[in-house]
C-alpha cells in the first residue's frame, strides 16, 4: 500500500468487512479495525549488519451481543482473513455465557482530530540510507575516546495507517510515519563496563545523526571510574529528562488511566480537584500536537484524538479514557483508546484488546536550568540518568517503587563529583510528586510518548 | 505449506544466496481475563505468516509476509536476498556458517497432551478461571480486586532450509494465573499471586497444587498474610531465593549475557571468559529446549527457528563458564556447536539467540538445612520480573517474603527489590536445595530488542546467596 492511497484501501477493507459481519447477525454490534505498517530497519552492532523490512498487516473484529463481547484478530488484511475474524468474534460472543456489565456498546461517531505532520522524504529512505546512517554514527562515536569500545547503531523508517468501522456509524482512518536513529556505546576499563545512548526520532523531518555518536560515547566514558556511594538513607535525587520521563510514565502515566481509576485500584480515583503534586507541576496529554509521534486523527476505536489536562499546578484535573472506561465512569472518551498500548508498545496493535494509554504527555517546564538545580544542592545529592531498572515493575496501587539507577553522579554542595556505582532508589511515587524540589527548563522530546524536563525530588531512600 | 517453503528456499538460492531458511507458522492464541465479576478479555488470535532469511557472505537479510500466496512469499524471499546483498559491503564482522546434515522432524517431536486446549470448548476454560477467582474470594480478606487469567498458544511451526531440513512440529503452552489485590488498614495495596503455565494439556489443572481451587486459595491466603506484612529492611543481607525468583535470576541476569550475539559483538561481560571461574561450585546454570517436562514442567522447544535440534546446554558448570547460547553463525565464529537457541518471537522477526528453559541446577540441601544456612536474612518469594543491563547489573522484584533469624521464619515482608551485579552474585552462591521446578507460560515472556513476548521457561531449586542488596524503606 502506498502512503497516498493507504487510507482509501484500509477504509474499503473495513467497510466491506463490516457489511459481511452484519450478514452474520443483523442484531449484533460489530467493530472492525485494520492496521498496516510498512517498516524498514537496519542495525550495525560491532560490524555485524542486520537488515529487515516488511509490512505488518492485521485485523481485529469485535462483536457484541448485548453485553457479551467477542474479540478475534488475525494477521493479514485480505478479505478472507478479516471475514475469519468476524466469524470467530461473533462465535465467541454468541457461545460464551459471560457478560461484561460495564459494556455499553462500541464508540459513537465523533469529530476526528488532526493527523499530524509527516515529511514524505521519509518514504524515500532505503536500506542503503539506513545502513549509511549507522556507519556514520558509529564512526563519530569511535573518535571520542579509546575506552569507548562497543558500538551498536540502528536506524529505521516506517509509514502506515489504520481504519475503523463500526455498526454505530464510525468509519474513519488515519495515517502515521516516522524515522529514527540511535546509537548505544559501551565504554570499558578493566572489568568495568558502562553504557549510554543517544537518539533522534521525528515524523516531520528526516532524522539527524549529527553529534549523536559523540554524545553517547562521551556519556559512556564519563560513567567509568564509578566510586561506591557507601550511604544508606534519604537523599535529594535529581532525575534527568530520560529517567524523569520514566518516573512520570510509571506513576501518573498509569494511575490516571481509566481502568485503574474505575476499578478503584488507582489512589487517584477519588482525588479529582485535590492537590496531588507540587504546585509547579502541570501535565497535559496532547494527542494533537502536530509534530509528536502520538498524534493521529482518531484513536484506536475511531474517536477523535484530543488535548487533555491531567494535572494543573499540582491539582488533579482529569483522567484519560477510552469509550468503555469513560462510560463506566459516566464521562466522555478523551480519545485515548490504544491497542497494545503503553510507552513501549509492541508492533502489532491489532493483536491487542482496546485499552487506555497516554498519547503524548507534556510536562511543563520550570524555570531552573539543570546546572542551577545541581548548584542548589546542600550537602550530598545524586544526579540520575539513563533508564532506572525496574521502574515499570511498580504497582500502580501501592505507588511504592524501588529502582536501580545505573548512571548516577554524586553531587556535593552544588558540585558534580563524578560517577558512582549503581544505587537503589526507593520511595512512594505519589509522595514523590508532592516532594518535587525543582523542575528544570530543559525539556526533551522523547520517543516514549512524553516530553519533559529534569525533576528533582527530596527524600527518596538511597542504598548504595 | 512445506512445498511453498521449498519454493522459497529454491528461489533464494537461485538468486545467489549462500543459504536460505524459510519458516511458516500458523498459531492460535487464546486469552481469557476476568477482573472481579467482569470478563475483560475473551480473545482469539490467529497468527499466520512466512518469514524468510537469506544469507550472503555471512550477512543476513530478512523479510516476511502474512500472505500465503506464492507470489508474495517469493517476493519476500527476493527482498530478503536484496537486503543481505546490500548489507555485505558495510559489514565488518561476518558470521558465515557451514551446512549441516539435513534434519527431518518426527511426529514424536511434538508433545501430545491428554486434553489439548484445541479440543476443549471455551466454557471448560472460563470455568477454570471462575473457580480460581471464587476460591480466592473465599480465602482473601479486604479484597479490592481479583484477576483470573487463562492463556493458550498452540499451532504449527514449519521450516525448510538450505541444508535440506524439513521440520514440522506443534508448539503448545497453556497458562492459568490468579492475582489478588487487598488493601491494608493503612490504605496500602498488597498482592497475593499464584500461577502455573507450561507445555502441557489441561489435565494438568486437575492435579494437586495445580487445581483452580488450590491456586485460588494460595493467592487468597497470601494476600491476607500480606495485610500484616512489614516492609523489608533496606541493606545487604543473605537471601534464600525461591524457585521462580531463582529462575528469573538465571534468565534475566545471567542467561542474557550468555547469548552469543552479545558475546560476538564483545558487548557481554562474558566475552573471552570461557573456562574462567565466575561463581562458586554451587552455581550451575543450564539452558535447553527439551527438559523432562513431565517431571519438572517448562517449555517444549525441540527445534529452534533455524532448524537446529535443541540440546541441553550447561552454560555455567559448577561456577566455570563452559558454553554460550548460539545461533549457527555465532557458534561457528566462537568455535562451538549450535545449541538450538535461534528463536524468533513471531514470523515478523528473524531468529536471534534467545533462551529456551534456563535454570539453576539443584543442590543437596533440604528445606530445613537451607533455612539454617540462611540463618539471618530474607526468604524472597516469587517475582514480578526483573531487568538487567549489559554489564550484569540487575534488579528483581520479589512479590513477597519472610524475614528470617536464627534459621527461623519471623514475619512476612512486603514486595521487595533485590539488586546487584550478577557476576558478583554468582560468587556469593552458598548452596541450593535438591528439588528442581521449571515454570513457563503464556503471559509475560521474554523481551529482547523489539522481540517481545517470547515464551521461555525458567526455574531452579531454592538458592542461598550471600550479601544481596535489598531496597525498601530505610531502617
Amino acid at each position: 500500500m502506498d502512503y497516498d492511497s493507504i487510507k482509501d484501501e484500509l477504509l474499503a477493507a473495513v467497510d466491506s468487512a463490516l457489511k459481511y459481519a452484519k450478514t452474520l447477525d443483523p442484531e449484533a454490534e460489530f467493530e472492525v479495525f485494520v492496521y498496516f505498517n510498512n517498516s524498514m530497519e537496519a542495525e550495525i552492532e560491532q560490524g555485524v549488519v542486520t537488515a529487515k523490512d516488511g509490512a505488518i498487516a492485521g485485523n481485529t473484529v469485535r462483536a457484541a451481543i448485548g453485553n457479551r463481547v467477542g474479540f478475534a484478530c488475525a494477521s493479514g488484511v485480505t478479505t478472507d482473513r478479516v471475514k475469519m475474524s468476524a466469524k470467530e468474534a461473533h462465535e465467541i460472543a454468541s457461545s460464551v455465557k459471560v457478560e461484561d456489565d460495564k459494556f455499553e456498546g462500541f464508540c459513537d461517531p465523533s469529530e476526528p482530530g488532526r493527523e499530524g505532520e509527516f515529511d514524505e522524504r521519509i518514504l524515500e529512505l532505503g536500506t542503503d540510507d539506513l545502513i549509511g546512517a549507522c556507519v556514520s554514527m558509529t564512526k563519530d562515536a569511535k573518535t571520542v575516546d579509546e575506552r569507548a569500545k562497543i558500538f551498536s547503531a540502528s536506524a529505521s523508517a516506517s509509514y502506515g495507517g489504520y481504519a475503523i468501522a463500526n455498526t454505530r456509524g464510525v468509519l474513519a482512518a488515519t495515517r502515521f510515519g516516522d524515522n529514527n536513529c540511535s546509537i548505544n556505546v559501551q565504554a570499558i576499563k578493566g572489568e568495568e563496563r558502562r553504557s549510554a545512548f543517544s537518539l533522534d526520532i521525528a515524523r516531520n523531518r528526516l532524522f539527524e545523526i549529527e553529534g549523536l555518536g559523540q554524545d553517547a560515547a562521551e556519556k559512556a566514558v564519563d560513567l567509568l571510574g564509578a566510586k561506591k556511594l557507601d550511604y544508606t538513607g534519604k537523599m535529594k535525587t535529581i532525575w534527568r529528562p530520560i529517567p524523569a520521563a520514566m518516573y512520570i510514565q510509571a506513576s501518573l502515566g498509569q494511575s490516571a488511566l481509566g481502568r485503574p481509576v474505575v476499578e478503584g485500584i488507582s489512589p487517584l480515583s477519588d482525588m479529582m480537584g485535590d492537590t496531588i503534586a507540587h504546585e509547579a507541576l502541570t501535565i497535559v496529554d496532547d494527542g494533537q500536537k502536530p509534530e509528536s509521534l502520538g498524534t493521529k486523527a482518531i484513536d484506536h476505536e475511531g474517536h477523535g484524538q484530543m488535548r487533555n489536562v491531567i494535572v494543573e499546578q499540582g491539582v488533579l484535573k482529569g483522567f484519560l479514557f477510552d469509550n468503555y472506561w469513560a462510560r463506566a465512569f459516566g464521562v466522555e472518551s478523551t480519545g485515548n483508546c490504544t491497542r497494545g498500548g503503553g510507552p513501549i508498545a509492541g508492533g502489532t496493535p491489532y493483536e491487542y484488546s482496546v485499552g487506555v494509554a497516554v498519547k503524548h504527555l507534556m510536562v511543563s517546564p520550570g524555570e531552573q536550568s539543570q546546572e542551577d538545580i545541581i548548584d542548589s544542592v546542600d550537602g550530598k545529592g545524586l544526579v540520575i540518568d539513563g533508564f532506572p531498572l525496574g521502574i515499570f515493575h511498580t504497582n500502580v496501587a501501592t505507588g511504592e517503587f524501588s529502582v536501580v539507577a545505573n548512571a548516577v553522579y554524586l553531587v556535593e554542595n552544588g558540585e558534580l563529583k563524578g560517577s558512582v556505582q549503581p544505587v537503589s532508589v526507593s520511595g512512594d511515587f505519589y509522595q514523590g510528586l508532592k516532594n518535587i524540589a525543582a523542575i528544570g527548563n530543559d525539556i526533551e522530546v522523547l520517543p516514549w510518548a512524553i516530553e519533559n524536563p529534569t525533576l528533582a525530588f527530596d527524600d527518596f531512600t538511597v542504598v548504595g | 505449506m512445506l512445498e511453498l517453503l521449498h519454493d522459497s528456499v529454491e528461489k533464494g538460492q537461485a538468486l545467489g544466496a549462500d543459504f536460505v531458511e524459510s519458516r511458516y507458522e500458523d498459531l492460535t492464541l487464546r486469552t481469557l481475563q476476568r477482573s472481579d465479576d467482569t470478563w475483560k478479555d475473551i480473545q482469539v488470535k490467529s497468527r499466520m505468516g512466512f518469514a524468510i532469511t537469506c544469507y550472503v557472505e555471512g550477512v543476513s537479510g530478512f523479510s516476511f509476509t502474512p500472505s500465503p500466496e506464492k507470489k508474495d512469499v517469493l517476493e519476500a524471499t527476493e527482498r530478503a536476498y536484496r537486503m543481505a546483498k546490500a548489507s555485505v559491503s558495510a559489514a565488518k564482522l561476518k558470521l558465515p556458517f557451514d551446512e549441516r546434515q539435513a534434519v527431518t522432524s518426527k511426529p514424536s517431536d511434538s508433545l501430545r497432551p491428554k486434553i489439548h486446549p484445541r479440543d476443549e470448548n471455551i466454557d471448560f476454560k472460563t470455568d477454570l478461571v471462575n473457580r480460581c477467582v471464587e476460591q480466592a474470594h473465599e480465602y482473601g480478606e479486604n479484597i479490592r480486586n481479583v484477576k483470573g487469567l487463562y492463556g493458550e498458544l498452540y499451532g504449527k511451526k514449519m521450516l525448510v532450509n538450505g541444508d535440506g531440513s524439513e521440520i514440522d512440529w506443534d508448539f503448545l503452552v497453556a497458562d492459568l494465573r490468579i492475582i489478588v489485590t487487598s488493601r491494608t488498614e493503612g490504605g496500602a495495596m498488597v498482592l497475593g499471586y499464584e500461577g502455573h503455565g507450561g507445555t502441557w494439556g489441561l489435565e494438568k489443572y486437575k492435579t494437586k497444587g495445580f487445581t483452580p481451587e488450590d491456586m485460588g486459595r494460595e493467592a487468597g491466603e497470601r494476600a491476607t498474610e500480606q495485610l500484616e506484612a512489614k516492609a523489608c529492611p533496606a541493606g545487604s543481607f543473605r537471601a534464600l531465593c525461591e524457585e521462580r525468583l531463582v529462575g528469573v535470576l538465571a534468565h534475566e541476569s545471567f542467561g542474557h549475557l550468555s547469548e552469543a550475539d552479545f558475546v560476538v559483538a564483545g558487548g557481554s561481560p562474558l566475552t573471552d571468559k570461557l573456562g574462567k571461574r565466575l561463581g562458586t561450585e554451587h552455581a550451575t546454570i543450564i539452558d535447553g529446549g527439551v527438559p523432562d517436562i513431565e517431571k519438572y514442567g517448562g517449555l517444549w522447544v525441540p527445534f529452534d527457528d533455524q532448524g537446529t535440534p535443541s540440546s541441553m546446554t550447561t552454560v555455567l558448570d559448577e561456577g566455570v563458564l563452559k558454553h554460550y547460547l548460539h545461533n549457527r553463525g555465532t557458534a561457528k565464529k566462537l568455535g562451538q556447536d549450535p545449541t538450538g537457541n535461534a528463536r524468533a518471537v513471531n514470523f515478523t522477526f528473524p531468529p536471534i539467540p534467545r533462551m529456551t528453559n534456563t535454570y539453576v541446577a539443584p543442590g543437596d540441601l533440604n528445606e530445613d538445612e537451607a533455612l539454617e544456612l540462611l540463618d539471618r536474612g530474607v526468604y524472597a518469594i516469587q517475582t514480578h520480573g526483573g531487568q538487567v543491563t549489559g554489564d550484569g547489573s540487575f534488579l528483581f522484584k520479589a512479590i513477597r517474603g519472610y524475614w528470617v533469624e536464627d534459621g527461623e521464619i519471623k514475619y512476612p515482608i512486603r514486595e521487595v527489590s533485590l539488586s546487584g551485579n550478577i557476576l558478583q552474585l554468582l560468587g556469593n552462591v552458598l548452596g541450593a536445595t535438591e528439588e528442581l521446578q521449571l515454570f513457563s507460560g503464556y503471559f509475560g515472556g521474554c523481551g529482547k530488542g523489539d522481540q517481545f513476548p517470547l515464551p521461555t521457561g525458567l526455574g531452579g531449586p531454592k538458592v542461598i546467596i550471600d550479601d544481596v542488596t535489598f531496597g525498601g524503606e530505610s531502617q
